[in-house]
């Protein structure tokens, strides 16, 4: 659990860019998916409804050019009095009869001119029983039955209305157009006009315009439905589509309606003419399903969304990887000194990040180096002006004893005095920075030691073991001198006399210098250091041991230095420990 | 990267495949195929019926022959043939087509090069010698003579009876003593002696083929109206009967059907193939019997006429051949055919050899035991043969006009003359 949390906290910005870019990837994709298959669909029921009003206008106008050839031909046989004679006069004799029938057959085809343009015949039937078609086989039905037929009951129901009926009992369904004949002076009815037209060819009025999906109903004033491009609904009636037709005729457009468990789009027109309604039913989803593909629709927002996932998945690992391996360094840095660069890899803004860090830790350590310098430098030039200084104690003094010699008239001895004095004077005030030779060291020392002796006595002798090979070394002024005061003054105070040795030699590459003494020796404490002598009127410059240790680490580094060793009444050892220097001029110093 | 590269490749061909859409439904068949042969006729009951057991005995024979019959209604057959005939091109057309004689002419003489000569599939001596001329033209043979349109007298025995006749006073009558005995019977019975329709002069064609004269000259062009005895004749003749007062009108086939299954009619004089609408009435069985035609007065004529009937035709084309073979192997020379289409259908062909055949000499029950078809078959053969050449329907309709002015008391010769004077302005 600690992993995974560990995990995710690193990457925990991979993480969140990436959840944000996916959700808002899908978001965008399923509001652009769903708008667009919502507004194609507003745009193509719009269209549609408008193309179908128009068709629907189109169909009307058939209808109506239809309906007035047909009210012409009606018309034609109601005002010839011919027809009116064959249908209303009884038998006469043969030749009367004979022109009769031959005038009504005239008047029949000059009738019948006014739908010659259509697939129709039209019959005749009067009060005396006898009848005319134009085509009989068109309309298979005898003369008995169609006299007892319900479209002859409601035609003489309406005499003066030219109806539209449906007649079912035919080999197809008939559309029958029917009108009584009536004797306008007497208002009597001598007669039936029919005019037949098949519900196939009816249909042809509208056909074209519908396809699968795409119906279109024409329903009489009582619901019945008298033709369809769907045969099964032929003669069925509906008073559902009746009233909702009646409805949409009022206002313009399209409405929608659940019919038949199906959604429909619903256009109506009213033809007055005929009394009856076009009805275009469009199933919304046979007709969407065709237009618009939602599924190829769905499935491409799909495979996009997918791709651009994938490619917001990789592009924001590359980013959120470098970054946090570059916080991962950084955070680390610490541990390793600052010493450590972070490594450039990555995005250009990474690269940049750490091209950048990278130069701010340069500066750091230049800086820190600086300051390490300035330090130094500063300690160094203490140090210095420390050695410089001759105590006027130890002038004093030794003049004093020079003074002495000359009144007891150790002439040769006080000249030698001043000779060593004045060579310790000159070794001294030259340029501290320079360094000088162990053999020039080592005439100061014995300078400094014949002072001494001179002074206290020679109960301490001092000998000198120099390797030939480091005489011509070069080592800092006044490095060992401090130590052999400090054996001078400390050594021997308990012991009276004693011997300090001075030994030079060259190990591989450093220069060894060891004072060795068999004084009184000491404790060591911590700190490895000689007690601090704080009687400094005997001293020489203001050089302690103590500080002799730290100015050769600040010269040399840290594994150069001074070591002692001391053991209470055995005497002390110290080591310097140096490096070789052959060349005068160390700049170092 | 190479992996989102693949993911896009594989969804854009994905994609890709969706959209395609399955069409291409291939179109195949489409060239003629010599093989098969397409007919078209009209008549369900009759032609077409008669075609199936062509078909069914040819292909008995030769199985690899496919055999199409295709029903249309005469107009729309006449309709098509000419558009295709007029265009030059076979396509659409059939191989074997069903003309009715009054029109073949019209049709062999205008696209002269489309029929397939049919001399040497079958022997043209075998059929009724009125056959001949209309489907033939210059001594050469087109047409197969199918049905015979040869007529008689259908009489109602009972009603002539009432009025003291019997059939043997009906043997070798002229149309005036038709009209005497029409009267007689419409004193005694009441009835009407005839039924006609003013608009089909089907009689008036039928009496001057009894003087073997037409409304064309021999040429079968012009016009042979005014001055036609045989035509004059039978105007008279019609006005007669309306004056006599034995016709009952009718408008179409239907009422002159049921005028006589009604029985409002004593007598029918048309073709044979009236004989299933009048059996169809069966309670008036063995009321009915058939007499000779009459004949008008004209020197030469005979007990003999002709109403309608037609020929097979062949087309050129692939199966030209093919068709041909069909038709000779059938209707052309086929006796045990005739007597199915006789005995199944009632058809009678004009094919001579299968009169002597046992279904022709049968007795029919519902004409009192008469041997109807062996007395067709035998007038058929007294038919005088004529060219009807290429105008008969066109002249007929300025007829049905003048025949109403003449009902209206114009005088025959002027109705006549007007009459040539239109058909020959209109036919010119």
């Amino acid at each position: 659990m600690g992993r995974i949390l560990e995990k995710f906290n690193y990457h925990g910005l991979f993480f969140k860019m990436f959840l944000v870019m996916v959700a808002s990837i899908v978001a965008v994709s399923i509001i652009i998916t769903y708008s667009t298959i919502h507004m194609s669909e507003r745009l193509f029921l719009d269209t549609f409804s408008i193309t179908n009003s128009k068709v629907i206008q189109q169909v009307k106008s058939n209808f109506e050019t239809f309906s007035n050839s047909a009210a012409a031909a009606a018309n034609e046989v109601q005002q010839s009095g011919t027809i009116k004679n064959y249908l209303s006069k009884d038998d006469t004799t043969s030749l009367e009869m004979s022109k009769d029938y031959y005038n009504t057959h005239v008047q029949m085809d000059r009738a019948h001119l006014n739908v010659d343009d259509y697939e129709l015949s039209i019959m005749i039937t009067g009060m005396n029983g006898r009848s005319f078609s134009t085509d009989r086989n068109y309309w298979m039905i005898d003369e008995e039955t169609l006299a007892a037929h319900e479209i002859t009951r409601k035609m003489y129901a309406e005499p003066k209305k030219l109806l539209y009926q449906l007649e079912q009992e035919s080999a197809s369904p008939m559309i029958v157009i029917t009108k009584s004949l009536i004797e306008r002076t007497t208002d009597s009815i001598y007669g039936a006009f029919y005019l037949s037209i098949k519900e196939s060819e009816f249909k042809k009025f509208y056909s074209s315009f519908t396809s699968e999906g795409n119906d279109i109903l024409v329903i009489n004033s009582s619901g019945q439905i008298l033709s369809s491009n769907r045969p099964e609904m032929i003669g069925s009636t509906s008073a559902f589509l009746l009233k909702q037709a009646e409805a949409l005729e009022e206002q313009d457009g399209y409405k929608e309606i659940a019919w038949m468990e199906t959604n429909q789009i619903m256009l109506a027109e009213y033809l007055p003419a005929l009394d009856m309604h076009i009805v275009n039913l469009i199933d919304k989803e046979s007709v969407l399903d065709n237009l618009i593909n939602t599924k190829t629709i769905v499935f491409s927002s799909f495979v996009i969304v997918l791709i651009a996932v994938s490619i917001v998945f990789l592009i924001s690992r590359r980013m959120t990887k470098s970054l946090s391996r570059l916080v991962k360094q950084i955070s680390s840095l610490p541990k390793k000194n600052f010493d450590q660069y972070v490594t450039v890899t990555g995005s250009y803004e990474t690269k940049q990040l750490a091209y950048a860090f990278n130069d701010m830790l340069d500066e750091l350590h230049n800086y820190v180096e600086e300051l390490v310098q300035t330090q130094k430098k500063q300690r160094n030039a203490e140090l210095a002006a420390l050695q410089r200084q001759i105590n006027p104690h130890f002038l004093y003094n030794t003049l004093t004893s020079v003074k002495i010699m000359v009144q007891q008239g150790h002439k040769e001895k006080a000249g030698n005095t001043v000779n060593a004095l004045i060579s310790l004077l000159q070794h001294a005030t030259g340029n501290v920075h320079e360094t000088i030779t162990i053999e020039e060291e080592i005439e100061n020392l014995k300078s400094y030691v014949f002072i001494n002796q001179v002074r206290y006595g020679e109960r301490i002798q001092v000998s000198y073991f120099i390797a030939p090979d480091c005489s011509s070394l070069h080592v800092p002024k006044l490095i060992i001198q401090p130590f052999i005061e400090n054996a001078f003054f400390h050594a021997f105070n308990q012991k009276s006399e004693g011997f300090i040795h001075i030994i030079i030699l060259k190990e591989e590459d450093t220069l060894i210098c060891e004072i060795i003494d068999n004084g009184d020796g000491m404790q060591i404490k911590s700190g490895h250091f000689l007690p601090d002598s704080r009687r400094n009127r005997q001293l020489f410059s203001g050089i302690g041991v103590r500080n002799v240790h730290e100015r050769i680490k600040l010269l040399y580094g840290e594994k150069y230095g001074v070591h002692i060793s001391s053991n209470p009444g055995a005497g002390t050892h110290i080591r310097l420990v140096l490096p070789v220097i052959r060349s005068g001029n160390n700049s170092k110093i | 990267m190479k992996k989102v590269l693949m993911l896009c490749l594989s969804a854009v061909l994905f994609l890709s495949a969706c959209s395609s859409s399955d069409s291409d439904s291939s179109t195949s068949d489409a060239g003629a195929d010599s093989n098969k042969v397409t007919i078209w006729a009209w008549d369900p009951n009759f032609n077409i019926a008669a075609l199936n057991m062509a078909k069914e005995i040819y292909e008995k024979e030769n199985p690899d022959v496919e055999i199409e019959i295709i029903e249309n209604a005469q107009a729309d057959i006449v309709q098509k043939l000419n558009t295709g005939l007029s265009s030059g091109t076979s396509k659409g057309l059939p191989s074997i087509v069903l003309i009715e004689d009054y029109r073949a002419q019209s049709f062999l003489q205008a696209y002269p090069d489309a029929f397939y000569e049919m001399s040497g599939a079958f022997n043209k001596d075998d059929f009724a010698e009125y056959k001949i001329a209309p489907t033939s033209v210059d001594g050469k043979q087109y047409g197969l003579p199918f049905d015979s349109g040869v007529t008689g007298l259908y009489v109602r025995t009972d009603y002539l009876k009432e009025a003291g006749y019997t059939l043997d006073d009906l043997q070798g009558l002229d149309w005036q003593q038709y009209i005497e005995i029409g009267k007689k019977v419409k004193e005694a019975t009441g009835k009407d002696m005839i039924t006609l329709d003013p608009n089909d002069l089907g009689l008036i064609r039928l009496m001057i083929q009894t003087a073997g004269s037409w409304y064309l000259e021999e040429d079968g062009v012009t016009p042979s109206l005014a001055g036609n005895e045989a035509l004059k004749e039978a105007f008279e003749i019609y006005k007669g009967m309306m004056d006599a007062n034995i016709v009952k009108p009718n408008s179409d086939w239907s009422q002159f059907v049921a005028n006589f299954n009604n029985g409002d009619i004593a007598s029918v004089p048309t073709g044979n193939w009236i004989t299933p609408s009048v059996k169809a009435e069966a309670s008036q069985s063995g009321k009915w019997a058939v007499a000779p035609i009459p004949k008008l007065s004209v020197e030469g004529a005979v007990n003999a006429s002709n109403l309608g009937g037609s020929s097979w035709y062949v087309l050129n084309g692939d199966s030209a051949e093919q068709a041909a073979d069909f038709l000779g192997k059938t209707f052309g020379s086929n006796k045990e055919f005739y007597q199915q289409l006789v005995t199944e259908i009632g058809a009678i062909g004009t094919y001579k050899p299968a009169a002597g055949g046992e279904a022709y000499g049968k007795e029919d029950e519902f004409f009192g035991g008469q041997k109807i078809i062996s007395d067709f078959a035998g007038w058929t053969e007294e038919i005088t043969g004529l060219n009807y050449g290429m105008h008969t329907y066109a002249i007929e309709d300025i007829l049905i006009v003048e025949m109403q002015n003449y009902l209206n008391g114009k005088s025959i010769d002027d109705v006549l003359s007007d009459a040539q004077a239109q058909a020959e302005a209109q036919l010119k």
